[in-house]
């Protein structure tokens, strides 16, 4: 990457629909361009990969769930999840546990979540086509074991490959860097860099906190043009850091590996985790690993 | 048997492991050797912990018998807790004989004047070590027993080590008494925390390998023959680095193994400086930060990082000082006038 703009907050999106994203730890993965997909067949997905899960349980598959509890599932368009208008809204599947005892009235409790999504990501849905849906990025809160299960049907059914998407320190020093520069109300969020050292035979954490105030200062005096970031820049702000924190512990941080970087924006892990924590900025997050997860697809 | 009783047994032998559980209740010794020959200790813990449960009965053991085991289970397993150590202080030189008695008295009715619901149980082990625990209660409940904190007190030493669990706001009246029973004037909290009980004594009794000033090189390592190429110039170099590093960091840590610590924290209230030429913040405030290192075995991974390459050596002393200083939290703040480049730890 060479440039990349700060995001501005949608004016037309409904926060309150994308909310159920915030503040939770997702999963992130690249998916493959879905073949033959529709966005009018939802409720028959949800029908089909109802049984499918039936089916697994059946073999024995399916683990944890109780005979009694009964899995519903629901597919819906988030419409309001996506970057431009050529951009396919995002597709939410949610798997909640009911309890056949009490049908009618019957207590729902959500226990899978799963979103894919795509923003901005024309360079991918360019050159793909007619018949493929483009939804890259494939977001998961919840058990191991459904997710397998979602993805084997969708693999199963529109031919595509799902794959955890990994965040290498490169990328997290840019989302450090961006996210320090956001302007966030009322923020006691410091923001924060984890590094492991493996070394042997005792490993080593580092959690290296500061004040975002005066990281955000360090970043303005670096940042030249507002609205945009260079490589160079935040190479400049990481290593004001790395050198800051040599002339206390002598201790060289760039030899060690960056694992996860931590913002009142958002939190990311390099084992390909995110946690969105403001509802302004998360479009602008989304259209990151939108990036990612297209980079690693192709 | 009360029930309460009943079950904290039942709850603190689940605690220990199996093979352990016949041994630790040997030394409790409340149980007679004819019935713990009646238990099955190679079945399932948990109808062990039954059994046990049932011979206490027979005994009629109440909640200060039962807190006896609690005691040994914690004395063999102390690192399942996390202690901070006080320092106390006394006013002038006199040194007085302890007396054991004098103390376990004014300790408790110091406590019990101020909370009359406690269980306070106190034992003796060999090195001078006095185990107290306390199971707090509130003016209008009873002492909850999952709820305790214990001191460790060397009674020749100014030192007490105190794994207060969750009722923080116990902390000074328990200090307090402390204070009192010991005859001591006052108590402060040193910045040292560990889950390893031994590696905090260590650290405070001065029983580490310390660090110490080589005025003579050190005789050079047997060299394994290195082939004959006209890289023998380069290799010697790095030789020469490598014995350099090592000796450093000899000087830094000492030759003994390291004090156990997990973690060690510094507040960061120093002014960031960069090279003049990268244009970039130069503010005459603070850049606040917060550092965290945290390992299994601290001392040892830092010690490990100048060897391979992610450190300069000599390592900093603001992390090599940490057994001397007997702390492992710091404040770190810009040490004014002639040397710029110094911190100072308040």
């Amino acid at each position: 990457y060479l440039f990349f703009s700060l995001s501005t907050p949608q004016e037309n999106t409904d926060p309150q629909r994308t909310a159920f994203l915030l503040r939770k730890q997702w999963a992130l993965y690249s998916v493959t361009p879905l073949y033959k997909f529709c966005d009018a067949h939802l409720k028959d997905y949800a029908r089909l990969l109802s049984a499918f899960i039936a089916a697994e349980k059946q073999k024995g598959l399916a683990v944890e769930i109780g005979v009694e509890l009964d899995i519903k599932v629901a597919v819906s368009s988030v419409p309001d999840l996506k970057g431009s208008d050529r951009d396919q809204a995002a597709i939410l599947v949610q798997l909640s546990l009911r309890s056949p005892a009490s049908l009618k009235n019957s207590e729902e409790k959500l226990v899978w979540s799963g979103c894919f999504c795509c923003v901005f990501g024309d360079h991918l849905s360019e050159n793909v086509p007619e018949d493929f849906t483009c939804l890259p990025l494939f977001l998961v809160n919840g058990a191991e074991s459904y997710t397998s299960l979602v993805g084997s049907w969708f693999q199963k059914t529109f031919d595509c490959c799902f794959r955890r998407l990994a965040i290498s320190p490169l990328n997290l020093s840019w989302m450090a860097t961006m996210w320090t520069g956001c302007k966030v109300d009322k923020s006691t969020s410091a923001v924060e860099l984890i590094f492991s050292v493996p070394c042997q035979p005792y490993p080593l954490d580092i959690s290296y906190a500061i004040h975002p105030e005066d990281a955000k200062a360090l970043w303005d005096t670096v940042q030249k043009t507002p609205g945009e970031i260079t490589q160079e820049e935040v190479d400049v702000f990481m290593d004001c850091l790395y050198s800051h924190f040599h002339r206390h512990f002598k201790i060289h941080l760039s030899a060690t590996k960056l694992v996860k970087v931590s913002t009142a924006v958002a939190s990311a892990h390099c084992d390909g985790m995110i946690k969105f924590l403001q509802s302004k900025y998360l479009t602008g997050v989304l259209m990151l690993l939108t990036e990612l997860a297209i980079s690693q697809i192709q | 048997m009360d029930e309460t009783v009943a079950e904290y047994i039942r709850r603190t032998v689940l605690k220990i492991p199996r093979d352990e559980i016949k041994t630790m209740l040997q030394k409790w010794g409340f149980l007679s050797e004819a019935q713990l020959e009646t238990v099955n200790f190679h079945q399932i813990k948990e109808n062990i912990s039954q059994d046990v449960v049932h011979l206490c009965e027979e005994n009629s053991a109440d909640i200060k018998q039962a807190a006896v085991l609690d005691i040994i289970y914690n004395h063999i397993y102390p690192n399942k807790r996390i202690w901070s150590v006080y320092q106390m202080n006394k006013r002038g030189e006199e040194t007085e004989v302890f007396d054991l008695t004098d103390f376990k008295k004014k300790f408790k009715s110091r406590l019990r004047s101020a909370l009359k619901n406690v269980t306070i149980n106190f034992r003796e082990y060999e090195d001078n070590a006095i185990w107290i625990r306390i199971a707090w209660g509130t003016p209008y409940t009873k002492p909850n027993q999952y709820k305790t904190s214990y001191v460790v007190y060397h009674s020749q030493t100014p030192y007490v080590f105190i794994s207060a669990s969750v009722l923080k706001s116990n902390l000074p009246l328990l200090c307090q008494a402390l204070v009192v029973a010991s005859n001591y004037h006052d108590i402060r909290e040193m910045e040292l925390r560990s889950h390893s009980l031994n590696s905090l004594k260590d650290i405070v009794f001065k029983r580490y390998s310390q660090n110490f000033q080589s005025y003579y090189p050190r005789p050079l390592q047997e060299r394994n023959v290195a082939p004959e190429t006209a890289d023998l110039r380069i290799i010697q170099e790095n030789k020469s680095e490598k014995e350099r590093i090592q000796r450093l960091n000899r000087e830094a840590f000492g030759d003994g193994p390291q004090p156990k610590l997990e973690f060690a924290q510094y507040k960061l209230e120093t002014m960031f400086k960069s090279d003049p030429k990268m244009d970039v913040l130069d503010k005459k405030e603070p850049f606040r930060c917060l550092v965290k290192f945290s390992s299994p075995h601290l001392l040892e991974s830092l010690k490990s990082l100048a060897p391979a390459g992610m450190a300069d050596a000599p390592l900093s002393p603001l992390l090599t000082c940490i057994p001397q200083k007997a702390r492992n939290y710091f404040k770190i703040r810009e040490k004014k006038g002639l040397l710029p480049e110094s911190f100072v730890s308040p």
